[in-house]
């Protein structure tokens, strides 16, 4: 590279450099740092130097090998972030296609319903599912079914394990995430040239047959951002879960996930053990990159990234 | 370009390291300091004069605390302080005023001290510090608050005044890092109408319980038989496992949580065993409802309780005035008269014949942040005068009539007999409900509702009555540690109260879960082995 090209990018590249190193690398390599010492109650003077090797990535494997009820919470992980994300992305994808066939008003309207679960406050969105699925007759849900006459007893819904508590977490969460992929969606197909739409319509396809002769595979990359973001998300949410296993909605050990156990080891038990909790996410980053490159090369992520053949 | 790259992001690093670093030091000076006598108005004087003479006008203080909404005094109490000190300093001609600048009052006393804990270093957390003596022991071992051992060495007097217990609560490691603010018992209340329905005779009750001849056993007997009547529920308990309410059955069951010796906390198998089977006992037979840790306060618990829908309830002494204002029965609080009418309450029965009844206390206590005064001019000069004032301010605040305001309008116990005989002042009591006493303005208006919600002779009466409990209480570990036990034993409770777990599965899986974590295992004792043939209800 000669110095006159070199000059040039480093102009044009680094803000971004510096954003990515401040932002993305540095945090990283200080999340790796702080899980080599015994840090801990956020005292950096004291603890910024005590290092103890991997100490802290010992004890997680051993909480993980000896913890009675980890094989509950590592079973929930997989179910709750393998549904969760069918819901997710086939749920935002099915109403992008709704909500593209009908007027630009009324499907406006109808995705901004949808929105509601992602701009309420976390707490407050709980809570209305709190009072919802309570496990008694005070919970709306059980409320509803002894006044119609379905049940005699109100049903502990959270605490029928491991499917009562893991259908509300899937919910809950399924809820707040669908929003996501039907924005990208609904953008991705108004990116779709009319014309492609209005030649199959006088062709006589029918709306399923657009969606999926057309609409479908000319969104593919988007999907696969979706899907993408979507489970790494979803690897390490936890506020909503934190909530609901707080409040003795669900069962504890179906209603954690991993996030939620490393969130609980490293910060719900008193002592604030940062070094612990940098190991734990150190571990949740490795399982999301490792996640992450799967879903990328089982979509084929490459073929997309080929350049088009016959334009150069 | 290789290398180029790699000494780019290495500066970026050092920067960032460095920055980290640099003003992390401290810089060693000679700080002014006085000798403290324990005559309070000239030690204030002296401290004030050092001030005054180093062109000091002005002290600014903050002050943090956290609780129910009638609690506020655990702040209001140190801006009284520094009112009391001002006017000291006004009368001797010293022209330095103190000024708390922040009162930080948050309902979560576990949110406080994370954002205390989080702050402190930044030098962003407040100057006084109210919260559980459970978080003393981590904040003092991080050298976050102040070791005022020194300083009280000349406040004697004042220290003996306290009750004994709560001072050892204050202290880690053999020194005193804050003073008691407040306190309270664990009382079991019985339903007096559901008692009289069922032919249980509650006169000399509370004696018969001192003694331990009404221990548990006698609890399911009774509790039984109000169901058999007709009565919903035997037992209600609280729920969750910030408030240790049910450890105390470890305690009534002769068992141990905390070794002094190792400085170890305890898995005391038999008392634990003997614990989960009472639980597991109750709810199989209905006394008890199984899912009662997933009961909501508001609409469940409380409502059950004063609605009569039960005859025992293991509660605290501050449901006493919860009761009354909040809207739990039929949409409306309680009045004093019903309260009193309706509630017997006496110590938590002991487990078997020949132990002991118990009751639980966490009191709060005061501490003082170790960095204290340092947003105030010629920090270093003067450290030690400014620390020193903090702890003067700490023992006005513990001032016998903040501490009984505090006592009687939030039903907490005092910490002072001093204040536990002024709460039984009727002329007193009628000067509070006045607000005929000498306080600060500021003080009176963020009081003012709350002394007209609260202040009754039938409630004074009844903190009265109970504070003879503090003699029986026992506190849960100040252990770092203890916060992650008491969530294995809450876990535990849940299991075997729905059935999932027998005792003996539980007291395995609480074994199990303290084993897999090395730092937990290293922390905790498992004592003694499940009883055999032991039986519940016995006689």
């Amino acid at each position: 590279m000669n110095r006159d090209r070199f000059a040039a990018l480093s102009f044009f590249l680094s803000p971004m450099i510096v954003m990515v190193v401040l932002f993305y690398l540095v945090p990283l390599v200080l999340t790796v740092y702080i899980s080599l010492t015994s840090m801990r109650n956020w005292n950096v003077e004291k603890y910024l130097t005590d290092f103890v090797g991997f100490y802290n990535y010992h004890r997680l494997f051993y909480m993980f090998q000896h913890d009675p009820t980890f094989k509950a919470v590592i079973l929930t992980t997989v179910v709750f972030v393998g549904i969760t994300l069918i819901i997710n992305v086939f749920g935002g994808l099915a109403l992008a296609l709704a909500t593209f066939f009908i007027d630009e008003r009324p499907a406006s309207l109808f995705r901004l319903l949808w929105l509601l679960p992602r701009m309420s406050p976390i707490a407050v969105y709980s809570l209305v599912w709190y009072y919802f699925f309570h496990g008694s007759e005070i919970g709306t849900l059980n409320s509803i079914l002894m006044k119609l006459g379905i049940v005699s007893h109100p049903i502990p819904w959270g605490q029928i394990v491991p499917w009562g508590a893991w259908s509300i977490i899937i919910f809950v969460n399924g809820l707040v995430g669908v929003s996501f992929g039907m924005i990208v969606f609904t953008s991705a197909l108004n990116q779709i040239p009319r014309e492609l739409i209005i030649a199959a319509r006088v062709d006589g396809a029918s709306s399923w047959q657009i969606s999926r002769k057309i609409l479908i595979p000319m969104i593919r990359w988007h999907f696969l951002y979706v899907l993408t973001w979507q489970f790494l998300s979803l690897l390490t949410t936890y506020p909503h879960l934190f909530l609901l296993v707080q409040w003795d909605l669900v069962n504890s050990d179906y209603g954690t996930t991993l996030a939620l156990y490393v969130f609980n080891t490293a910060f719900g038990m008193g002592e604030q053990d940062q070094g612990l909790a940098a190991a734990a996410a150190v571990i949740l980053s490795i399982i999301g990159i490792i996640g992450g490159f799967v879903t990328l090369k089982v979509l084929q992520f490459e073929r997309m990234m080929k350049r088009p053949r016959g334009d150069f | 370009m290789k290398a180029r790259v790699i000494w780019l992001v290495a500066l970026v690093l050092l920067g960032v390291v460095a920055s980290g670093c640099i003003g992390g030091g401290t810089t060693q000076t000679t700080s002014a300091k006085v000798q403290l006598t324990g005559d309070f108005t000239k030690d204030a004087v002296a401290v004030g004069k050092v001030l005054e003479k180093n062109g000091i006008n002005e002290v600014k203080f903050s002050a943090w605390g956290s609780g129910d909404p009638n609690s506020v005094m655990r702040v209001y109490g140190i801006v009284e302080a520094a009112r009391r000190i001002n006017r000291i300093w006004e009368q001797n001609g010293i022209k330095v005023k103190i000024v708390i600048t922040d009162t930080h009052y948050v309902a979560s006393f576990q949110d406080a001290y994370k954002e205390y804990l989080s702050k402190q270093q930044l030098g962003q957390a407040g100057d006084f510090f109210v919260n559980s003596y459970a978080f003393l022991p981590t904040l003092a071992d991080e050298g976050y608050i102040l070791d005022i051992t020194d300083y009280a060495k000349a406040y004697k007097k004042v220290i003996d005044d306290f009750y004994p217990s709560l001072i050892e609560a204050s202290k880690f490691k053999g020194r005193l890092y804050g003073l008691p603010q407040d306190t309270e018992a664990r009382p079991l209340y019985i339903r007096k109408d559901v008692a009289a329905k069922i032919g249980f005779n509650l006169n000399g009750l509370d004696e018969k319980v001192k003694k331990g001849e009404f221990t548990w056993s006698d609890v399911y007997y009774w509790a039984k038989k109000a169901k058999e009547n007709g009565v919903e529920w035997g037992l209600i308990h609280r729920k969750g496992s910030a408030h240790p309410d049910l450890i105390q059955f470890i305690f009534a069951f002769g068992g141990k949580l905390y070794d002094e010796k190792t400085g170890k906390l305890v898995v005391d198998v038999p008392a634990v065993y003997k614990w989960l089977y009472v639980e597991w006992k109750f709810a199989r037979d209905g006394l008890l409802p199984k899912d009662i840790m997933s009961w909501d306060w508001a609409k469940q618990i409380h409502p059950t309780i004063v609605e009569g829908k039960t005859l025992f309830d293991i509660g605290g002494t501050w449901y006493w005035t919860e009761w009354q204002t909040k809207q739990y029965y039929h949409g409306r609080g309680l009045k004093p008269e019903e309260v009193r009418d309706w509630f017997y309450y006496t110590l938590f029965p002991a487990g078997e014949k020949g132990d002991k009844p118990v009751t639980l206390s966490q009191p709060f206590v005061w501490m003082i942040n170790s960095r204290a005064g340092e947003q105030n001019p010629k920090y270093d000069e003067l450290k030690d005068i400014y620390h020193e004032l903090a702890f003067l301010m700490l023992i006005k605040a513990s001032d016998p009539d903040i501490n009984a305001i505090h006592s009687v309008i939030s039903a907490h116990l005092p910490v002072r007999k001093a204040a536990a005989e002024l709460i039984k002042d009727e002329k007193w009591l009628n000067n509070l409900k006045n607000l005929n006493l000498d306080l600060s303005p500021e003080v009176k208006d963020n009081i003012r509702d709350i002394v007209k919600a609260t202040v009754n002779p039938i409630n004074a009466q009844f903190l009265a009555n109970v504070s003879y409990m503090l003699e029986y209480t026992h506190l849960a570990p100040a252990h770092p540690k203890y916060p992650a036990l008491a969530d294995i034993f809450k876990e535990a409770v849940d299991k075997v109260l729905r059935g999932e777990m027998t005792p003996e599965q539980a007291v395995d899986y609480i074994i199990q879960k303290v084993k897999s974590d090395p730092e937990l295992a290293k922390n905790v004792e498992i004592s003694g082995e499940i009883p055999k043939g032991w039986k519940f209800p016995q006689g």
